[in-house]
This record gives C-alpha cells, sequence and structure tokens, in this order.
C-alpha cells in the first residue's frame, strides 16, 4: 500500500541514515524555521554524496532536498529545494524531495507561521546548495589533479576551464564526500546568474496530487489503527458530568468509548462507526457559566472598551467610523487530524502541523518521555492559515491512544474543526481623522479592541503607511471566553482594513481621489509604487459602466508591498465581484508561480471574509458548523483574479499573509464608489451600509 | 453488516460494511483509496466527489447499500498513467495550493467535459460550483479547465 512507502520515504533517519553526525555550518543560527546547529562532517551514507542534513546526491546524479518546514500550500517544498538546487547548480527535473520529521537535535526549531519560511531560509539554503557544489568541484578537481578554481560547474555536472572534460556530479560522490567542508569563501550566485530562482516551477506535489497519491495526516493508516472522533463540549466552558455509552457500544463497529480531557472519545474499527456511535451518546454535560455569551454583547464590550480620541487639530474638520469584524474560523480544507502510536517508553506521531518540534515538546511533556522518544512525522498540510499552529489534535490522538493502548487515528468533523477553532477574533476598530482646509490629513487617531482569551494585547498593533501628524494607533481587548489565535495576516485582519477603510473616508471628507491622496501620503517608496502599478493595472480613472465601483487599497507587512484595486457592481440587490487586480513586491519572487498563487489565495480569504464568511456566537457557543453556513467563495462568486508581481533584486519578503489585509478594504471602498456608502460592519450585508 | 460488491475503479470489490455506510468512507477506510477527500461530510463542499455512472456525486452523501452495480470512478482510477487531459492541466497551470480539494475538483470538471466538452464560463462555474478551495486557486481552476478542454495541454 503505498501509504507504507510514503511513511518510510518520509523517514528521514532511516533515510539518510549517518548523516545525523553531520556537516558544521555554523551560520544556520539565523533560520526562523530552524536554528540549526549542524555538527561534524560526514563521509555521506554507502554511494550517496550527503555533506549535510539538507542535500544528498546519488550516484545518478539525483538530488534529494530534505525540506524540515511544514508545507501546508505556501509551497516550502518547492520553492526550498528551488533555493538548494540553484546554488548545487543542478537541473530541476534531477531534483526530488523529502519531508523531515520534527527533530529539534538535528534541525533546531522546525514550524511556519509569519509568512518566514522562504525568506527565513534564503541565505542559508542557498549556502547549504554552494559548499555542497565547492565540495563535487573539489572532488574533480583531486581527480583531475588541477586547481579547484579553475573548473566550473554546470546542470549537475563539473567542467574544466576549456569545457572540455565534464564529470557527472553522480560520478564524483565518493571522492566529494572525503573532501574537507568548506566554511570560509562560500561565493553565492549573483541574482542575473540565477537560473532556478525567479523562474515559475510548479509545484514538486503536483503529480501527487492530481493522482490522489498525496498523503495528509488523513491519509495516514498503520496497522493495527483504530479511529476515532470525540464529542466535544457544546459550549464553551461547559464540562463533562455523566455519559451513557449504552447506545453507542452497540452501534456496529464501535470497540470502546471512553473519557478524555477533550471529551469523551468513541473508538471504531472505521471513521463512519466512531461517527455514528457518538451520534448514539447520551451525555450530560455542565453547560457552565458562559451560556449567555453571544455576539451581540461581545459587541457591546468591545464598543464599550473604546476610549476618548486622541484631540484632533483646532478647526480642522473632522470625520469618525466604526469597523466591526466578526470570529473567523480558519476551516482548513483538511479538518484536524492526527495519528498516534503511544508506548510505555516511546510514541510515533503523523500529522500535518505548522509546528512540528512544539509538538513533539508537548506529547514528550505529557507523557514524560525524553524528547527524542517522541518521532512526529510530519505529513502534508491540507491547509494551515495560522490553524496548525496549536496541536491539540495531536494531543487528542495521544490521549486516546495511550489510554486504549492502540495506535489510533483521532479525526475532527468539520462540525468539530469548526465549533472549536482557535478563531480570529472579533474585534471592534474606532477611528477618527482631521483635514484641513486645504485637504491634508492633520489627525488620526485609531482604537481597536479585539475578544479573545489573551484579552489586551493578544493581537498586535500595526504601524500606519502614511505620513499624517500625530497619528495614534491603540490596540487594546477585552477578555472573552472564546479561544483566538493568529489568522493569516493576524492583526491586519481588523487594523489594517480599519485603516484602508477610513483612509477612503478621509480622502472624500478631504475631497481628492483615494489613490491620489494615498500616493501623497506614502512614503514608502516600494509601497507607493505597488499602488501606483495597482492602479495603472486597473484603469483607475477611466469611465466604468453605470454602477459599477472601484476600490483601492494598499498594505506592507511580514517583508513585502501590496496593493489591490477591486471592481464590483451592486444588481439586484447583489455585490457582484468582476475584477481583482493584485500587485505584490515581495523583493526576489524565488518561486513566481507560486508568489502569484499566494496572491490568488490572500485575494479569495479577502473576498469571502469581507462579503460572507463570519463566525457567530450564540449560547455560549459557535453557531455555524459547516461550509453550508460559513460561507466561502465558490467558483461562480469569483471575479477574474489578475497578479502583478513588481520585479526587485531586494531580499525576499513573505508571501503567505501580505496579499490579503488590502482585499477587504478594497471592497468596501468599491462599494462607496458604487452606492455612495459607507460599510460599518463586516462581512458586509448591503442593507447595513450607512 | 452486510457484504456489498461493487465496482470501483474498473474492479470488483467486495467489503463488509453497514448499509449506511458513506461510499466515501468504504473508499478511505475500507479500500485503502484515500485520493477522495472528507471535507464537510454533508454534501456541502465537494472534497470527495467521485464519478458514479460517469456523472459527478458527493461520495460523502451515498450510502454503499444504495450503490448496486453503479460504477464509481476515483481520482486514482481517472486515468491509468495519470495523463487525463485534466490532470496535465492541472499540473502544467500549477492549480493545487495544499493540494486537498483538488481531487474534487478535477473529478467534477471530468464529469463536465464528459458531457460538454467546450463549457461556457458560466457551465464551468455551475458544474463546479460546489467545490470549495479553501487556498482560493479558483482562477487556476478555470484557467486549467479551459486548456484542457481546448486540448491545450502538453
Ligand atoms: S465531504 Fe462530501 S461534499 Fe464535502
Ligand atoms: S488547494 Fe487547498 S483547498 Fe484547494
Amino acid at each position: 500500500m503505498s501509504d507504507r512507502k510514503e511513511l518510510t520515504r518520509r523517514n528521514f533517519i532511516q533515510l539518510v541514515g549517518g548523516v545525523g553526525a553531520s556537516l558544521a555550518l555554523g551560520s544556520f543560527a539565523s533560520l526562523a524555521c530552524a536554528d540549526v546547529a549542524l555538527k561534524t562532517p560526514t563521509a555521506g551514507t554507502g554511494a550517496s554524496f550527503a555533506p549535510n542534513v539538507f542535500v544528498k546526491v546519488d550516484p545518478d546524479g539525483k538530488v534529494t532536498v530534505t525540506i524540515i518546514c511544514p508545507d501546508a500550500g505556501q509551497g516550502s517544498r518547492t520553492a526550498l529545494a528551488m533555493l538548494v538546487a540553484e546554488e548545487l547548480d543542478v537541473d530541476w527535473h534531477n531534483v526530488a524531495v523529502v519531508q523531515a520529521p520534527a527533530n529539534q537535535a538535528v534541525y533546531g526549531r522546525q514550524g511556519i507561521g509569519g509568512s518566514n519560511t522562504v525568506r527565513s531560509m534564503f541565505g542559508e539554503l542557498r549556502r547549504v546548495g554552494a559548499t555542497t557544489r565547492m565540495m563535487l568541484v573539489a572532488a574533480a578537481a583531486k581527480n583531475w589533479k588541477v586547481d579547484a578554481s579553475t573548473l566550473k560547474t554546470s546542470s549537475g555536472h563539473v567542467l574544466s576551464a576549456d569545457g572540455k572534460k565534464s564529470v557527472a556530479y553522480g560520478a564524483l560522490t565518493a571522492v566529494a564526500a572525503t573532501m574537507p567542508v568548506p566554511t570560509s569563501d562560500i561565493v553565492l550566485k549573483k541574482p542575473e546568474d540565477f537560473k532556478i530562482i525567479g523562474k515559475p516551477r510548479t509545484r514538486i506535489d503536483n503529480p501527487d496530487v492530481v493522482t490522489g497519491k498525496a498523503q495528509y495526516g488523513l491519509d495516514v493508516k498503520i496497522p493495527g489503527m483504530v479511529y476515532a472522533v470525540i464529542a466535544r463540549p457544546p459550549a464553551f466552558g461547559a464540562t463533562l458530568k455523566s455519559f451513557d455509552d449504552t447506545a453507542a457500544k452497540a452501534v456496529p463497529g464501535v470497540l470502546q468509548v471512553i473519557q478524555v480531557p477533550s471529551g469523551v472519545a468513541v473508538v471504531g474499527s472505521n471513521t463512519w462507526a466512531a461517527i455514528s456511535g457518538r451520534k448514539a451518546l447520551k451525555i450530560d454535560w455542565d453547560m457552565g457559566p458562559n451560556t449567555d455569551l453571544d455576539s451581540a454583547k461581545i459587541t457591546a464590550q468591545l464598543v464599550a472598551a473604546v476610549g476618548p480620541h486622541k484631540e484632533m487639530p483646532e478647526g480642522a474638520k473632522t470625520i469618525e467610523a466604526t469597523f466591526d469584524f466578526p470570529y473567523l474560523s480558519h476551516a482548513t480544507m483538511e479538518p484536524m487530524n492526527a495519528v498516534a502510536d503511544v508506548h510505555d517508553d516511546h510514541c510515533t506521531l503523523w500529522s500535518g502541523t505548522q509546528q512540528p518540534t512544539g509538538a513533539v515538546g508537548q506529547v514528550a511533556g505529557l507523557l514524560k518521555l525524553p524528547q527524542e522518544k517522541v518521532t512526529l512525522n510530519v505529513t502534508l498540510l491540507g491547509g494551515g492559515f495560522g490553524r496548525r499552529l496549536s496541536n491539540e489534535y495531536i494531543i487528542d490522538a495521544v490521549n486516546v491512544s495511550k489510554a486504549i493502548k492502540k495506535p489510533v487515528k483521532v479525526v475532527w468533523t468539520r462540525e468539530d474543526d469548526m465549533k472549536h477553532d482557535n478563531y480570529r477574533p472579533a474585534g471592534h476598530s474606532a477611528l477618527k481623522g482631521a483635514v484641513d482646509a486645504s485637504g491634508s490629513p492633520v489627525g488620526w487617531s485609531h482604537q481597536t479592541i479585539t475578544a479573545g482569551r489573551g484579552g489586551a494585547g493578544s493581537y498586535g498593533n500595526p504601524d500606519l503607511s502614511y505620513n499624517i501628524p500625530g497619528a495614534g494607533m491603540r490596540q487594546g481587548g477585552v477578555r472573552i471566553p472564546v479561544p483566538t489565535g493568529a489568522w493569516r495576516s493576524v492583526e491586519h485582519t481588523l487594523q489594517s482594513v480599519a485603516n484602508e477603510c477610513f483612509m477612503d473616508e478621509l480622502a472624500h471628507a478631504a475631497g481628492k481621489d483615494p489613490f491620489e491622496f494615498r500616493k501623497g501620503l506614502l512614503t514608502n517608496e516600494r509601497l507607493k509604487h505597488c499602488l501606483v502599478t495597482a492602479a495603472e493595472k486597473a484603469g483607475w480613472g477611466t469611465p466604468l459602466p453605470a454602477g459599477h465601483g472601484r476600490g483601492i487599497a494598499c498594505f506592507e507587512g511580514y517583508g513585502s508591498y501590496a496593493a489591490h484595486v477591486i471592481e464590483l457592481s451592486v444588481e439586484n440587490g447583489q455585490i457582484k465581484l468582476h475584477r481583482a487586480v493584485c500587485v505584490v513586491d515581495c523583493g526576489i519572487a524565488v518561486n513566481p508561480t507560486g508568489v502569484e498563487a499566494q496572491m490568488q489565495g490572500a485575494c479569495t480569504d479577502g473576498l469571502a471574509t469581507a462579503l460572507s464568511a463570519a463566525i457567530t456566537i450564540r449560547n455560549g457557543s459557535v453557531v455555524e458548523n459547516n461550509w453550508s453556513n460559513f460561507l466561502w467563495m465558490r467558483l461562480d462568486g469569483m471575479p477574474k483574479v489578475e497578479v502583478h508581481i513588481i520585479p526587485s533584486a531586494e531580499a525576499p519578503g513573505g508571501m503567505g499573509e501580505p496579499g490579503y489585509p488590502s482585499v477587504p478594504p478594497a471592497v468596501a471602498n468599491a462599494l462607496f464608489a458604487a452606492t455612495g456608502k459607507r460599510v460599518r460592519k463586516f462581512p458586509i450585508k448591503l442593507d447595513e451600509l450607512v | 453488516m452486510a457484504l456489498y460488491k461493487i465496482n470501483v475503479n474498473g474492479k470488483e470489490k467486495s467489503v463488509e460494511a453497514v448499509p449506511d455506510m458513506p461510499l466515501l468512507w468504504v473508499l478511505r477506510d475500507l479500500l485503502d483509496l484515500t485520493g477522495s477527500k472528507f471535507g464537510c461530510g454533508i454534501g456541502a463542499c465537494g472534497a470527495c466527489t467521485v464519478l458514479v455512472d460517469g456523472v459527478s456525486q458527493q461520495s460523502c452523501q451515498i450510502p454503499v447499500s444504495s450503490l448496486g452495480t453503479k460504477k464509481v470512478t476515483t481520482i486514482e482510477g481517472l486515468s491509468k498513467d495519470g495523463k487525463h487531459p485534466l490532470q496535465k492541466a492541472w499540473i502544467e497551470h500549477d492549480v493545487p495550493q495544499c493540494g486537498y480539494c483538488q481531487a474534487g475538483q478535477i473529478m467534477a470538471a471530468a464529469a463536465l467535459l464528459k458531457k460538454n466538452p467546450h463549457p461556457t464560463d458560466a457551465e464551468l462555474d455551475d458544474a463546479l460550483g460546489l467545490n470549495i478551495c479553501r487556498c482560493g486557486t479558483y482562477q487556476r481552476i478555470r484557467d486549467a479547465v479551459k486548456a484542457a478542454a481546448a486540448g491545450a495541454t502538453k
């Protein structure tokens, strides 16, 4: 069965054998996905040449790059391999990847978040490729008895100075493994010499994805494995009083019903048996202290927490606005799940998590095992967006496996996933601004209050991109017993969205065109260039059909710059999206097709959350429970999405998040252009415009 | 529990299951065909889409007892070599992000092209309108289906 082969293939230790003793490259300390301290050089394994934990060259010339960061759909398995392949100077079609299990001792901290993966490893993985190449060159120099500095490389071959002699890397593996590891004078290619970086490479997993072979956590099956779903508390703060499992146990295929910390687990011989068993379970819950909690009350608390605005200059024209934001579920396409096989002295896990080494630490702590006794095999992630930063689904699987002494897959159904997320907090933004008689902004006060378990300060406080004298931003919070967490672009989903909506209102108060108004106030040239490009590509200022409107907005963050223009109309009482122009400057676009994909994806998120997606709280519980009521974009609602990438030689910026924050305000601003009415609440409803 | 003989990807398979077990779980848990994905379980997302006698259907909504002799095709059986025009177009247009929804998208598109080789935009939107892509690959889905329909894959 392909599962087994896949799992073995992913088992790095087996595959790369003794490379735990590996190459010393002190420079890895800056990795964000990893803080890798590699040790002494190795002679490689067998006939392959594996000078460090990241790369292996086989005698047939095949290159395998070990990917230490999870891929949640951001394309890191492709982009990271491109970095190594570029400096190693090999042909892309000879490159394969293998996913590393969690291993803090070998790789340092492994995790993905903050749009960090590619930008944090851009220098280091190129150095991995370059040092590997240098050792292959040194091997050829030794064989040919010439000075290594006279040799060149191309397409996986070392060439003599005159180009007459050529030897394939694969033929050099044994000798290369005996060469000293270069630690200085590691020369990286100049951007103008790149052959792989900056050239679109389709995702390395595509062939497996389109044939159904790609393996996600939910697809893992190991011998003897059973399946479990967990009945979870029906309200935040509810606790288990008692349960009657008689009917559940009578369901065919149900094996066991047990209490676990997160609820009552129904274990079955397959997923359907477990799900059916859970339906038959009778549980008496103590509903806890929060059954009065609902979205309206939460909003009222947020509004009450807004303080007085900063003073505006005397005599200036002032305007005020507020924006309400709902909770949002991450709703990754693959619901949470994990496989655990817990034994007295060790534990093996399979899961797609954004925090592999974090999960190992949590599980080791829970089971009181040394970390090296906990193995976590990292599968593909069916979406992340911040949801898989926490590992409670892995903890679920560990608790169930420990109790039943069998390997188990814990499956969260969509309902579990949507009602037990760590949500993007609900928030309330209050803004006040002022313009003088000439239409220049002279005051800006922004307060955003978020509702989460962390209270104040749990979500960040971004800077304003515009040069407005005395501009002030304040973030506050109220403690609400709804679990919250990072959601693609985190605080920017609230504050930066509110900023860009209000900027439009200030431009209007100043009697200025919202594009020109922004352009005149932006200080960062790269951001300004994105804004101008978006306006140009969208034909800003050119006539539109009656009833259509264009809205513009921009964003800087995560080391990248973005701008959007959305064109829409209102027809038969409905918003119709026509066109989304997305512009990004992310420095060097390592894989342009990946960058474009991130912009398309973030744009879709922006449209869905602007227009339809919301999590509502009622009776201390989440109302939405599936895709039927957590309303996402579908093909028929999508506008034409076009992405423009600004050419740049700057260091790469992040790409997971920067494409989101300017989309919802561009929608709101377009709606004003089309209807003359303003948005005060997300998701937007036409009858709530003012 | 009862024994069902079902036809999947051209082969007859015997499975022991309760009558109401959805085809999705039969495929995934009993037959180890995990290409069809679980996304909602209520027929609202399309991740589990398969062909039943050539028609696109949500396998999470089909009790195994209702299948009879109908022929089921999953992503694993769409082509022998992974070279269905849609599979090629999906790779060339680099459609997948996380990839989790894509088997369902491809199967829905395959059913469409089978009965309507040159769909209009509206027909395409309609045929794939159920299938959610949480990663937002819609633009590329459109491009890839059109390329496959136009015979424009390499
Ligand atoms: S899982 Fe069947 S439609 Fe969503
Ligand atoms: S590619 Fe991730 S859900 Fe579609």
